[in-house]
């Protein structure tokens, strides 16, 4: 692999979904709008859904068209994998404006995960885009039947970075509230937020800790995801009294996070085959793996894993420890995964013994 | 009560049930191809009526229907019926005139298909001389001769051009196409995966149609119904062995349960669709008898072709030097993926490993699987579990792995001969810790590996796990590790009961108990009481599957 040329920084890739209705397309046209959307590129099923027209500066042909905003957004035909690349050819070859970011809005119905493989595992993607989160819209009138009902709704949730309850205003507030409580068992470590209250920022900067993430933005997303799990979280040996309200099967469709630390440093090889038995055996049901791994032949140094499924990032290094607590933390988001089975293959083949995190630390 | 009665009552036996609650009874009741009774003769008289067949055994001696755990049907059957067949130590001259015989009885563009030339013919066969005599004796038809290994082809010009083999032809990977040394023309040599080049060729030809594929699987049972058997795993099952035997249970012709591994990957000596686009039309063959329920992986080759994958190395030769080990042809890795795959579509694995070394990574796979899924229903089979390291012994059971007992090679044979000059005397011999694998709880299951052995007999795999003596007079007065001898009960229970269980038909077969099917064998001489050495003679005389007579003889 070669070495990336510094200058050339990789463009930030958002994936923008959620239910049918939920809002979603609102949050879109919002987007569109906004002046200091300049050099986006927003890929979307259909310019049908969103009204353009008054938008429009130039239909360059019919996949691409640049808005006076100077966002360029384009449909998908067929494959995302082409569409990007085409994005990138044009905007390098000066079609187009030079890309500072894309948002790609999925159908109702879509699993991000297989979009999130793409971007990880296509290797021309992977040297020119990163993943900068997923967003996920929820809303507030018709989403706690649509995640009870549909296993997609859920997966939506649990694998999103970002929150954005929509349509608040139209429910009381006890209703949102229990609506965030859902929502934090299914999505611990995911940012919740209103739409309402949503500044642009809010929408694309979901950042997930990955390559280029700042290391204090990753120890806050460790300490926050931790303490969210711990929070609503049952292990084995849970004794929260709302247990039963928090893991019922019916309601969250087998989806479970976990948090584990390991207090001693990890001997990487191990892991790793560790990491590749998980995503042999489990990866369908592995929504999301992150850690922060303290590796034992480069102890100042640690590791940055994400997974989605069985796909996972080349692991980053970072130059230092974002905060003082030096212990590996490994944060899960499974469907029908057992505590126990992680717990026991850890021991068993990476040769760690895990403990249940967290309690909190200070960073 | 006329709906009580049995269809058939066989008494006066000597019944042997394999079920250990009940080891003998005297008679036996069957009702719709199922048993209804067991025991004595007021155990049955209850169902016997005016419409109930009786049968007198006269004192002989009656067990389940065996169950050959590993075998390969068609290939058998096609060579009884439609090839041309000569000994294994048939001379080149002796090959090359049955190939003129049976070129005038061929049709002018019609294959000539036969075997089984002897592995020692090799470096005759390898000369443009040996192929301009098999290209006068065939007349222009196209000859495929397989080897006795069924892995290497001698095949004719003709036949090279219908493959488009020619000079330029690179070998395959995994094969080799012999060559004449200073002109580089192809001889019509064909070695492992090369043969691949011309079986394709016939397999797409249409040489082949689904009548005769029906006829030659048929024929393969109705010979192992002969010896006893009435359930058998076919070991690697491509789409016209599916086929053929769904299209046999269709019409009612299928006589005997049948149990199908579907490969993972193509296998060097069959060819067609295989993995996935294979497994994908499992429940599309499947019906009463015929249940595609394994896979097959082969994790590596045969100790005598130093292709299996041991953990110390193989004796030094000029070619491999001095460390060669043999190698695994799956990853550990994809080995977990395929058994964490097969376990979620309900299917059990059967691995091939012929070397210690591809038993312990098949039971490092499994341990993975099992760590990550749990407990399963599914029993994985390590196939031709033979040269095994001692601390992997206790693993089988462990894991809940099946050893599978084939080919019948626990005695003194000239595959042994091979091993010991490919890995020494000592640790060649160190074959078959059957006993040490049933003392440790592994379920034990046995096979023929039919073709590899010439013929499916469970008497004589029978005798050599008792004896580890050959049955057939070869290697007299010698033994293969003789303290791994197992006594004649569990070698009978290994064959039956055990068998069953491991191609998970448990419940169905392999015992005489009311409830399972009515899959019987009557034999000559009593299995219990007879010398040892005596049991490889012992001759079925009626096989009954699901209480219909499917083999009688004469």
């Amino acid at each position: 692999m070669s070495e990336p040329d510094p200058a050339h920084r990789l463009v930030p890739v958002t994936i923008l979904t959620g239910f049918l209705g939920s809002g979603k397309t609102t949050l879109l046209n919002r987007l569109l709008k906004e002046p200091s959307l300049a050099g986006a590129a927003v890929i979307v099923n259909e310019f049908g859904e969103i009204g353009l027209d008054h938008l429009l500066i130039e239909a360059s042909e019919e996949q691409f068209q640049l808005l006076d905003n100077g966002c360029v957004c384009c449909t998908v035909r067929g494959d995302l994998v082409e569409t990007l690349k085409a994005l990138h050819r044009r905007a390098a070859d000066g079609e187009l404006p030079q890309l500072s970011r894309v948002v790609i809005e999925t159908t109702g119905l879509a699993d991000p995960a297989p979009i999130l493989h793409t971007l990880i595992a296509e290797p021309e993607l992977a040297g020119r885009y990163r993943i900068a989160g997923v967003v996920t819209t929820v809303d507030a009138v018709n989403g706690p039947a649509t995640l009870e009902r549909h296993a997609e709704a859920a997966k939506q949730v649990a694998v999103a970075d970002r929150l954005i309850i929509t349509k608040a205003d139209l429910v009381d507030g006890w209703t949102v509230d229990a609506l965030q409580h859902r929502l934090a068992a299914l999505a611990p470590a995911a940012e919740r937020c209103l739409a309402a209250d949503a500044a642009l920022e809010t929408l694309l900067d979901a950042e997930t800790p990955g390559s280029e993430a700042r290391a204090d933005q990753v120890a806050a997303w460790f300490d926050r995801a931790a303490q969210s799990i711990h929070d609503h979280e049952c292990g084995p040996d849970c004794d929260h009294h709302d247990h039963h309200h928090h893991h019922d099967q019916g309601l969250h469709h087998g989806i479970q996070s976990y948090s584990f630390v390991i207090d001693e440093p990890v001997e990487w090889a191990a892991f790793a085959t560790w990491l590749d038995y998980i995503a042999a055996l489990k990866g369908e049901d592995l929504l999301r793996l992150k850690g922060l791994v303290c590796v034992a032949d480069d102890l100042d140094r640690p590791l940055v894993l994400h997974g989605v499924q069985h796909v996972f990032h080349p692991p980053a290094r970072l130059e230092s420890w974002p905060s003082p607590d030096r212990r590996t933390r490994l944060v899960f988001i499974v469907r029908d995964i057992a505590y126990e089975t992680i717990e026991r293959t850890l021991v068993k083949f990476a040769g760690v013994r895990p403990a249940k995190g967290p309690e909190r630390h200070a960073a | 009560m006329p709906d009580k009665s049995a269809d058939l009552v066989l008494g006066n036996g000597r019944i042997y049930t394999m079920n250990r609650k009940q080891a003998w009874a005297s008679h036996v009741a069957v009702k719709g191809g199922r048993i209804v009774a067991v025991g004595d003769a007021a155990s049955v008289a209850a169902f016997t009526g005016s419409s109930t067949r009786s049968i007198d055994l006269k004192g002989a001696m009656l067990m389940p229907g065996v169950v050959d755990v590993h075998a390969h049907l068609m290939m058998g059957g096609q060579a009884e019926l439609f090839e041309l067949r000569y000994a294994s130590t048939s001379s080149f001259e002796t090959i090359v005139e049955k190939v003129r015989e049976k070129a005038a009885s061929t049709a002018p563009a019609s294959w000539i298909i036969g075997g089984q030339w002897g592995s020692d013919l090799h470096g005759k066969l390898n000369s443009l001389e040996a192929l301009a005599k098999l290209d006068a004796a065939a007349q222009g038809r196209p000859v495929m001769l397989r080897d006795d290994s069924y892995h290497n082809r001698w095949v004719n010009s003709e036949a090279m051009r219908l493959a488009g083999v020619t000079r330029d032809t690179p070998d395959p990977d995994q094969g080799s196409i012999g060559r004449d040394p200073t002109t580089g023309a192809p001889t019509g040599l064909m070695i492992e995966s090369a043969s691949g080049l011309v079986e394709s060729v016939i397999a797409n030809s249409g040489y082949y149609t689904e009548e005769m594929d029906r006829s030659a699987m048929a024929q393969s049972i109705s010979t192992l119904n002969s010896y006893g058997v009435t359930a058998f795993l076919d070991a690697a099952a491509m789409q016209p062995i599916l086929a053929a035997l769904k299209g046999l249970d269709d019409r009612g012709e299928l006589t005997a349960w049948s149990v199908s591994a579907m490969p993972a990957v193509e296998p060097s000596f069959m060819f067609g669709i295989a993995g996935d686009e294979l497994i994908a039309l499992k429940d599309q063959y499947r019906s009463a008898h015929a249940k595609p329920d394994f896979v097959k992986v082969f994790l590596d080759g045969v100790p005598g072709a130093k292709t299996a994958a041991f953990h110390e190395p193989y004796v030094a030769d000029p070619i491999l030097g001095c460390c060669f080990r043999g190698s695994t042809i799956v990853t550990v890795p994809d080995l977990i993926r395929w058994v964490g795959k097969c376990e979620k579509l309900g299917l059990a694995v059967k691995i091939h490993c012929a070397g210690d070394a591809a038993v312990s990574q098949a039971l490092d796979a499994i341990d993975v699987v099992r760590s990550f899924n749990g407990p399963t229903r599914l029993i994985h089979h390590i196939a031709h579990a033979s040269y095994i390291a001692p601390g992997d012994i206790p693993r089988f059971a462990e894991l809940g792995v099946a050893a599978d007992l084939s080919p019948f090679l626990w005695y003194p044979t000239s595959f042994l001969e091979g091993h010991k000059q490919a890995m020494g005397v000592e640790r060649a011999l160190r074959f078959w810790p059957n006993k040490q694998l049933l003392a440790a709880g592994a379920l034990l299951a046995g096979g023929s590996d039919w073709p590899v052995m010439p013929n499916p007999d469970p008497w004589n795999g029978i005798e050599g796990l008792v004896t580890r003596q050959n049955p057939n007079g070869e290697f007299a007065g010698e033994a293969l590790w003789p303290e791994e001898a197992i006594d004649v009960a569990t070698a009978l229970e290994i064959f039956t009961i055990n068998s069953a269980r491991a191609i998970g038909l448990g419940e169905t077969i392999g015992s005489i108990e009311v409830g399972k099917s009515a899959d019987f064998i009557e034999l000559d001489r009593n299995v219990l009481e007879i010398p040892a050495d005596e049991i490889a003679d012992i001759k079925v005389m009626t096989t009954w599957f699901e209480g219909r007579v499917v083999y009688e003889r004469t």
